[in-house]
């Protein structure tokens, strides 16, 4: 009876919620490259139809260089005034979540980025095994979509795309 | 009885399943980390405002490369267009370097040429970050130590009243601490308060070997890269032998007060400043500063500083 419950519970899951999230980001060019890694995304995803939100504070990235950090949150990003990097969008054609397997799922929504929204899609890989599911993306961001200027002065050290990597672990939402 | 939890627990199953999440609904969902005192970033963009401190070190494994000028006086009898407002002289320069041996400790070693009798200077200095400002005003102010010792080359006087009739090496030293109080009030204005100590070990007949000083100073930005600062430093004196030496030198003692516009652009940071200070260093424009604004005795002067980080990123 407790296992009968319980499958119907797993089944009838609705949310799946990720905390600590690592948002890494790229920027390759002869000069420099520049990287930066945040463990702090959170995520919720819609297990039926699909839509995910994520949210990650700009102030969390850190970098191997902490004047760039500081650049990055005052110059670049204006963290105090644009403190979160929000996705919101849905992920198309969803698996039945119950079953263990590996899929590769299109992704498509809104990135607001430094105060600016921009259509973005890709792929997700996605495992679900024993009731985890895995989620991995790496996508590209163009700096000059979302308004960030760039002074020429170190123009050539800063890439005009950047690389995001997103690892992310659901669990289920406990809603009861 | 198991058989009704069942039922319940399925009832609402289906009800909770008809119930379809919109973005703006699933975002109400979010967990998002709480911020444990998340630390203020970057009060100000330098470690000198332009004459005095501010709270800010340098970062762990990073070094500043600092150059300091002071011109001559731009107008008043030493200035006009006969020196050419004051760039035909140097009344000061200093070399520096800052070393972050953590984020919250620099070491420093300079050379300044000195601007009065007092010359060839070589400091040496320790900066210590006690208190970080938060965002959540968990602390409100930042709380910064500053500790110096600036050892004077020149060569001793003979004339014993003069501030270089040194008898030993201790009296070419001089000290200066200061405990930097900032606060950066939004993200285009950030203020400082700093009482300070100096001691010369040794000075001229009656000059004060000790004073008390008070420091403030003030940044505000007008653009992103650009921003207007300004300090003030209030030396407190004995009057006595202030009018005693005002008298003697036939000078007078003013505060130094300097204006100047910051420029920074990723790794530089540029000052163009006037001030009436003829000195960089603390142990000297503190005490010694005879020059005043309304006498035309301020100069054009400008500091370079350019950060290099020795943390290989690794590939």
């Amino acid at each position: 009876m407790v296992l009968l419950l319980y499958t119907v519970q797993a089944q009838a899951q609705q949310l799946w919620s990720s905390q600590k999230a690592a948002v890494s980001f790229f920027s390759s060019t002869v000069m420099e490259d520049i990287e930066a890694k945040s463990a702090s995304g959170s995520s919720v995803l819609d297990g039926q139809t699909g839509t995910i939100v994520f949210k990650v504070a700009n102030t969390s990235f850190q970098f191997k260089k902490k004047l760039m950090q500081e650049h990055f949150n005052e110059n670049y990003m204006e963290s105090e005034k644009y403190p979160y990097t929000t996705f919101k969008g849905k992920l198309k054609d969803l698996p039945d979540l119950s079953k263990n397997g590996t899929y590769l799922l299109a992704f498509e929504g809104n990135l607001n980025l430094h105060g600016v929204t921009k259509v973005y899609q890709g792929n997700v890989n996605l495992v679900v095994a024993n009731g985890v599911l895995s989620a991995k993306s790496t996508f590209k961001i163009r700096i000059a979509d979302h308004e960030i200027k760039i002074p020429t002065l170190v123009f050539k050290n800063i890439a005009e795309y950047v690389e995001v990597r997103i690892v992310a672990q659901y669990l289920p939402k406990s809603s009861i | 009885m198991h058989f009704l939890k069942y039922h319940l627990l399925l009832l609402f199953m289906l009800f909770n399943s008809a119930i379809s999440f919109g973005q703006q609904d699933l975002e109400k969902e979010l967990v998002m980390p709480a911020n444990k005192h998340e630390k203020v970033m970057a009060t100000f963009k330098s470690t000198k405002l332009i004459n005095g401190h501010t709270n800010e070190t340098i970062y762990k494994h990073e070094l500043d490369f600092k150059v300091d000028h002071r011109f001559g006086d731009i107008a008043g009898s030493n200035g006009g267009i006969r020196k050419f407002f004051g760039l035909d002289n140097s009344t000061d320069v200093r070399i520096g370097f800052e070393y972050g041996v953590t984020d919250r400790l620099s070491i420093g070693l300079a050379r300044a040429k000195g601007a009065n009798s007092v010359q060839q200077l070589y400091e040496g200095s320790l900066k210590f970050r006690l208190l970080e400002q938060t965002i959540d005003d968990h602390i409100p102010v930042a709380v910064t130590l500053f500790g110096s010792n600036t050892i004077a080359g020149v060569e001793a006087s003979k004339d014993l009243t003069s501030a270089t009739a040194y008898r030993g090496f201790t009296d070419r030293m001089n000290y200066v601490a200061q405990v930097i109080f900032a606060r950066k009030i939004n993200s285009n204005l950030s203020v400082t308060l700093s009482p300070g100590y100096v001691h010369r070990n040794f000075t001229a007949f009656r000059d004060q070997n000790d004073l008390f000083t008070l420091g403030a100073g003030a940044r505000a930005k007008i653009s992103k890269r650009m921003a207007v600062v300004v300090d003030y430093y209030l030396p407190f004196r004995n009057s006595d032998d202030q009018a005693y030496l005002e008298q003697l030198n036939g000078f007078k003692f003013y505060n130094p007060l300097g204006v100047g516009l910051e420029m920074e652009t990723g790794g530089h940071v540029f000052h163009l400043n006037f001030t009436n200070a003829t000195a960089i260093e603390e142990m000297q424009y503190l005490p010694e500063t005879t020059t005043s604004w309304l006498k035309g005795q301020y100069r054009w002067g400008f500091s370079i500083s350019r950060r290099f980080s020795f943390d290989r990123a690794k590939k």
